[in-house]
């Protein structure tokens, strides 16, 4: 399982200034496009697909796509387009909030380490490596294991997994920006040290780490969907996309759409957001220079 | 995981049980055996901890004790009790005392020989409680002590009649062991159990396979063998693949000869014809069933379990699942017991007398999403499914289920759970539905799954009768069924014990337990034991 | 200033060994208690699962003899104490040492996650390259292929790849035969999203590195573009990726669960999973052990080479 939180070695600290960048490219219009779609299918599902995503009709099993049914239909003769559209909101709550999640502990663990003593930070720091040491599927099947399937417990699950790759970020990045030069004028300045952390280092350390947070998203909804397949991820009938994907994929030689039209939706997500925090980054990299 | 069924057998007590076993044999082919190869046969049950099958005692043991261990008696077709190990048995007119008289010569595969006292060594094994022993310690129940009359007699004498011995005897998990070998300690046994059967235990490499070489010595083969001496094959390589998909494109790229549990669809595609043919042989005992738990609301309302039932409409699903490759039950029987009671009547869909029934029982709001509410509490269902237990065509079948039943108000709750979590759930008794296959030999499974005193739990927490179904009527019933040698009566006392299973609502039988086997193109002469329905593969042999 | 060298290396070395200790007394800590949380009793995984009917004689010998009717600091001490000599203990469900079963099953996984581990590199290498090469439509293929393939789930490619490549074109094997072609599925099953995702790490420095000084200077003496990035750009812009290689086996470790369920490979992934199925608490933390262990080196190996290759670190 690839997560998000290792890119962030590849990035550069980029010192935030923000000054507003060229016109838009095309790739970012489609990018935006696509999420404010996906966002929409998830704040009002019925707008786009007015059907039921738990209406099944066993007679209609494993119909290919028509026009009746633009993705198909799955085992249940379910249609596999309006499970998609409905299936927006929980896997993009997954997806989200694991990341939140992540990030929010590696915050607290990463801040810790990089501001605090040395004592703390070297406490932080072995934590951190019992979480990173720790196989994160091992996690999240004994976290799943402990409080029982569902949506909250694979979201806590990925986003407990998540974390560590998060924390190790944000440490080395808060580090390079409290050496930076400017950091040392705002030292020389007298300005108190809450201040320093809060005005100067955090925002310049935490942007590049929240541009990296948006490959984490498409990520996490990856890894759920690994659980299911473990038969433990989002409880059915849930149109959850990695749910989904997990329950077609017996079924791939017979009826491919059930597991690619929910396959899209993931790489779609994963694409548009990981375009969109690209483009983010390269602007504040220009606004660099 | 596609883990296949993890079941268990347990004691009967009636004997003469008529076992239809439903194995097509589709290799019937003119050609000669041909000497020689080495079949490979891939499994998606659980790899077994330990493959002596007096330890623990489960189907997946069950598979591969077939191939190395032999029972004292077998059973055809028709369900008759055959000579096997033992060569004739006497029972004494109080049914207390049973003697057993053994086949003379036969050696086990290190060279032990076969006698009374190597029988009574592994009765004692079986009853040792540091065997761990379940399957057999249960069916032993009623041995109390055992007596070597001469070299090759047994005398069992008995705390009970135990007219179920010699089912009990028929199981592979009381197959016969050597008793030289049993003295090496669980560890070693577990590894390679030395018995009398066809094939030998040579190496296993875990979570990959188990090398199984033929016994040049082998001479005890059953009467409805297709033939007498050696095996044809030289060895089986019995291989773990748990994905079905992978075992299935293993199996049509030629990698292995033989799988079984195979996804319905590779199932209907095989019986329609081509290379691959399908060896169908259901599982003895009770078919695979929807428990509903009377013990505690909502279902300890039998006008609740009614409107149930009524609502969960599942023939369409059942047939479009499994693309036509099982039927409906109407039975809490399988299909192959004679005795099966088959009720279509109580299950007939009906949503207006649903309704109806559960208007009666107070439950007559409905809140916002739909569902039934009473006194402010929604009509909410828990329904803990085993995901090694349940194939994916099965929890399909149960998210239908809580599609239909929505219709109604019903509000089913599936939880999909790893297998200890599961027995978890049902131990706390915090299921209102559950589905649990149960493997056993003959209709006194019925008392095993239905008789009040199987709702007290064992030591470790488990109960059988997860209806919780606590009928003094019905107890009577089963348990003079179970003490009775008259077949006509004990017949008519089975389907009165169904009858009052069935009108009760207290299960919703699905199909007969599906245990199904693809055979390669170059595979001939295999068939199931008409007793638990395991493979047998002494008379197979390749055609290449 | 020799000897004083070799003194602060070997400080270093002790502290991070001391850290490892901490780490994998902290990981085994962890799950000692935490697997005491999740329900289910052990004594009937080491009776044949929790269907187990065995009597309350086995059941009492076995919480017995495996010390589960002491109080549970008492255990916990006691198999602390065994992990201090190197005692993983017995598998519950499996009744072996626990030890000589991950021994058994080791070496294949190392197998698989080295391969994968190096066939993502390779990829990753090929894809960063090929993003960052002048033509706008071949960057947005490239930029396109990282993301999908780090957003596949290993579980659909598998199944993606044996239907292509052994069902329909018969080429290879679906499951682990001997020989390196039932390896070919399985490590680029675990290889594909790995590399999707390192490519978009190396990207990143690749970029870096072609606009830095001793590029342009390479540029200047001459030196053709192909050169500049081979001899430079991708030596350059590897090692941030280097040292995510500890991670990167970390992470492939769990993607082995999966693969090797898929395609019925014997080894680690696939024993923990069952393990904590069967809550089979001595096999569960040995993996984890091994597994930390593994982790733990290997990030000791390549923080030890970025001291050789970076001396304004030796001094921290």
């Amino acid at each position: 399982m690839t997560a998000p939180e290792t890119a962030g070695t590849g990035l550069r600290t980029a010192h935030l200034a923000s000054r507003p960048g060229a016109r838009p490219t095309v790739g970012e219009i489609i990018s935006v496009l696509i999420l404010l779609l996906i966002v929409l299918a998830a704040v009002a599902p019925r707008l786009l697909a007015p059907g039921d995503p738990l209406g099944i009709s066993p007679a209609d099993a494993f119909q290919a796509p028509s026009w009746q049914h633009p993705f198909g239909t799955d085992e249940s003769g379910r249609d596999v387009y309006t499970r998609v559209v409905h299936g927006a909101g929980e896997s993009l709550l997954i997806g989200l909030a694991a990341t939140a999640i992540g990030l929010g502990l590696a915050l607290v663990i990463g801040i810790l380490g990089a501001v605090a003593g040395r004592a703390v930070d070297f406490a932080t720091t072995r934590i951190n490596e019992v979480l990173f040491a720790l196989p994160g599927l091992l996690l999240a099947l004994v976290f799943i294991a402990i409080v029982g399937p569902g949506v909250a417990t694979t979201t806590v699950a990925v986003g407990l997994s998540t974390a560590p790759g998060y924390a190790r970020i944000i440490r080395t990045q808060i580090r390079a920006v409290r050496g930076s030069a400017y950091i040392e004028a705002a030292v020389v300045l007298g300005h108190s040290s809450p201040r320093i952390l809060g005005r100067h280092i955090l925002p310049n350390a935490l942007a590049p780490v929240f541009v990296l947070a948006t490959l984490g998203v498409g990520q996490a909804i990856v890894w759920a969907s690994s659980l299911s397949f473990l038969g433990l991820g989002a409880v059915p009938p849930a149109p959850e996309w990695g749910a989904m994907l997990a329950a077609g994929r017996p079924y791939i030689e017979l009826a491919w759409w059930m597991t690619v039209c929910p396959g899209l939706a993931i790489v779609a997500t994963a694409a548009a957001s990981t375009a969109l925090g690209r483009s983010i980054q390269a602007r504040t990299r220009q606004g660099d220079g | 995981m596609l883990r296949a069924p993890h079941t268990f057998s347990l004691l009967g007590s009636i004997a003469i049980v008529g076992l239809l076993a439903g194995c097509s044999s589709t290799t019937v082919t003119s050609d000669e055996p041909v000497e020689g190869g080495v079949l490979v046969y891939a499994t998606g049950d659980a790899e077994p901890d330990c493959l002596d099958p007096h330890v623990g005692g489960n189907y997946p043991q069950a598979l591969l004790a077939t191939q190395y261990l032999e029972s004292l008696v077998s059973k055809n077709a028709e369900g008759d009790i055959l000579p096997w190990l033992a060569e004739s048995w006497t029972e004494s007119p109080d049914g207390l005392s049973w003697e057993f008289t053994l086949r003379e010569g036969i050696e086990f595969t290190d060279g032990t020989p076969l006698n009374a006292a190597a029988v009574a060594a592994n009765i004692a094994h079986l009853k040792d409680p540091e065997t761990g022993s379940s399957t057999g310690y249960l069916a032993l129940g009623k041995v109390e002590s055992t007596t070597v009359v001469d070299d090759l007699t047994l005398r069992l004498d008995l705390t009970a009649p135990d007219s179920a011995l010699l089912d009990s005897f028929s199981m592979p998990w009381l197959g016969i062991q050597s008793p030289t070998a049993l003295e090496r300690g669980e560890e070693v046994n577990c590894a390679s159990p030395v018995g009398t059967g066809p094939f030998i235990v040579e190496s296993w490499t875990r979570q990959d396979s188990i090398t199984l070489v033929r016994n040049e010595d082998y001479s005890s083969a059953p009467e409805d063998a297709a033939h007498d001496g050696l095996p044809y094959l030289d060895g089986i390589e019995w291989r773990f693949i748990p994905d079905a998909t992978t075992r299935y494109a293993a199996l049509q790229s030629g990698e292995v000869d033989v799988i079984d549990n195979p996804q319905p669809n590779s199932l209907a595609a095989a019986l329609d014809g081509g290379e691959i043919t399908a060896l169908l042989a259901p599982r003895p005992g009770a078919s695979n069933r929807i428990e509903l738990n009377s013990s505690k609301p909502p279902f300890d309302d039998p006008r609740v379990r009614e409107a149930f039932v009524r609502a969960a409409g599942v023939d369409e699903g059942i047939e479009s699942l499994f693309f036509g490759t099982v039927d409906r039950s109407y039975s809490v029987l399988s299909s192959v017991e004679k005795e099966a009671l088959s009720a279509p009547e109580y299950f007939e869909g009906d949503l207006d007398a649903a309704n109806a029934l559960l208007d009666e029982a107070g439950w007559t709001e409905r809140d916002d999403e739909g569902y039934r509410v009473r006194d402010g509490e929604r009509l909410t269902l828990s329904f803990p499914v085993s995901t090694n237990q349940s194939v994916p065509a099965e929890q399909s079948l149960f998210e239908q289920l809580q599609a239909t039943t929505k219709d109604v108000g019903f509000e089913v709750i599936l939880e999909p759970l790893d297998l200890s979590s599961w027995y978890g759930a049902l131990f706390a008794h915090e299921y209102n539905l559950v589905s649990a296959p149960y493997t056993k030999v003959g209709p006194d499974v019925l008392r095993i799954l239905y008789h009040s005193d199987s709702t007290v739990p064992a030591p470790s927490g488990y109960f059988a009768n997860l209806a919780q179904l606590k009928d003094s009527e019905l107890d009577a019933l089963l348990t003079q069924a179970s003490e009775t040698s008259d077949p006509a009566l004990r017949g008519e006392l089975y389907e009165q014990a169904q009858e009052i299973v069935l009108s009760g609502y207290y299960a919703i039988p699905l199909y007969d337990q599906q245990n199904n086997y693809l055979l390669g193109p170059d595979v001939r002469g295999v068939r199931a034991l008409p007793t638990v329905s395991t493979p047998t593969f002494h008379d197979a042999w390749l055609a290449r | 200033m020799p000897v004083s060298g070799a003194r602060r290396v070997l400080r270093w070395l002790a502290v991070r060994l001391a850290g490892a200790v901490f780490v994998l007394w902290s990981i085994a800590t962890l799950i000692f208690f935490a697997l005491r949380l999740v329900p289910g009793d052990p004594a009937l995984a080491i009776l044949g699962g929790p269907g187990s009917q065995a009597s309350e004689e086995a059941l009492a010998l076995v919480r017995q003899e495996y010390g589960l009717d002491r109080p549970v600091s008492e255990q916990y001490l006691l198999a602390m104490g065994r992990l201090l000599v190197g005692d993983l203990g017995t598998s519950y469900s499996l009744r072996q040492d626990v030890l000589g079963l991950i021994a058994e099953q080791f070496w294949g996984t190392l197998l698989l996650t080295v391969l994968a581990l190096a066939t993502a590199w390779l990829l990753a290498l090929g894809l960063a390259t090929w993003a960052t090469r002048g033509s706008r439509a071949g960057r947005a293929v490239a930029s396109a292929l990282e993301i999908v393939a780090a957003a596949v789930p290993h579980f659909w490619l598998a199944s993606v790849l044996i239907l292509l490549f052994s069902t329909t074109l018969g080429m290879l094997p679906p499951v682990s035969v001997p020989g390196p072609l039932g390896l070919v599925l399985p490590v680029v099953t675990l290889a594909l999203p790995l590399a999707g995702f390192l490519a978009q790490v190396m990207r990143e420095s690749l970029a870096d590195a072609l606009e830095s000084p001793f590029a342009l200077s390479a540029r200047a003496r001459g030196e053709s573009e192909t050169g500049v990035r081979l001899r430079h750009a991708v030596r350059h812009a590897a090692l941030p990726a280097i040292s995510l290689s500890g991670w990167a086996f970390g992470s492939l470790i769990s993607g082995a669960v999966v693969v090797e369920t898929v395609f019925a490979r014997p080894g680690l992934g696939r024993s923990l999973l069952k393990a904590v199925t069967d809550r089979d608490i001595p096999l569960v933390t040995g993996i984890a052990l091994v597994s930390a262990l593994a982790f733990v080196l290997v990030t000791i190996a390549t923080d030890a080479l970025d001291r050789v290759a970076d001396p304004r670190l030796r001094g921290s």
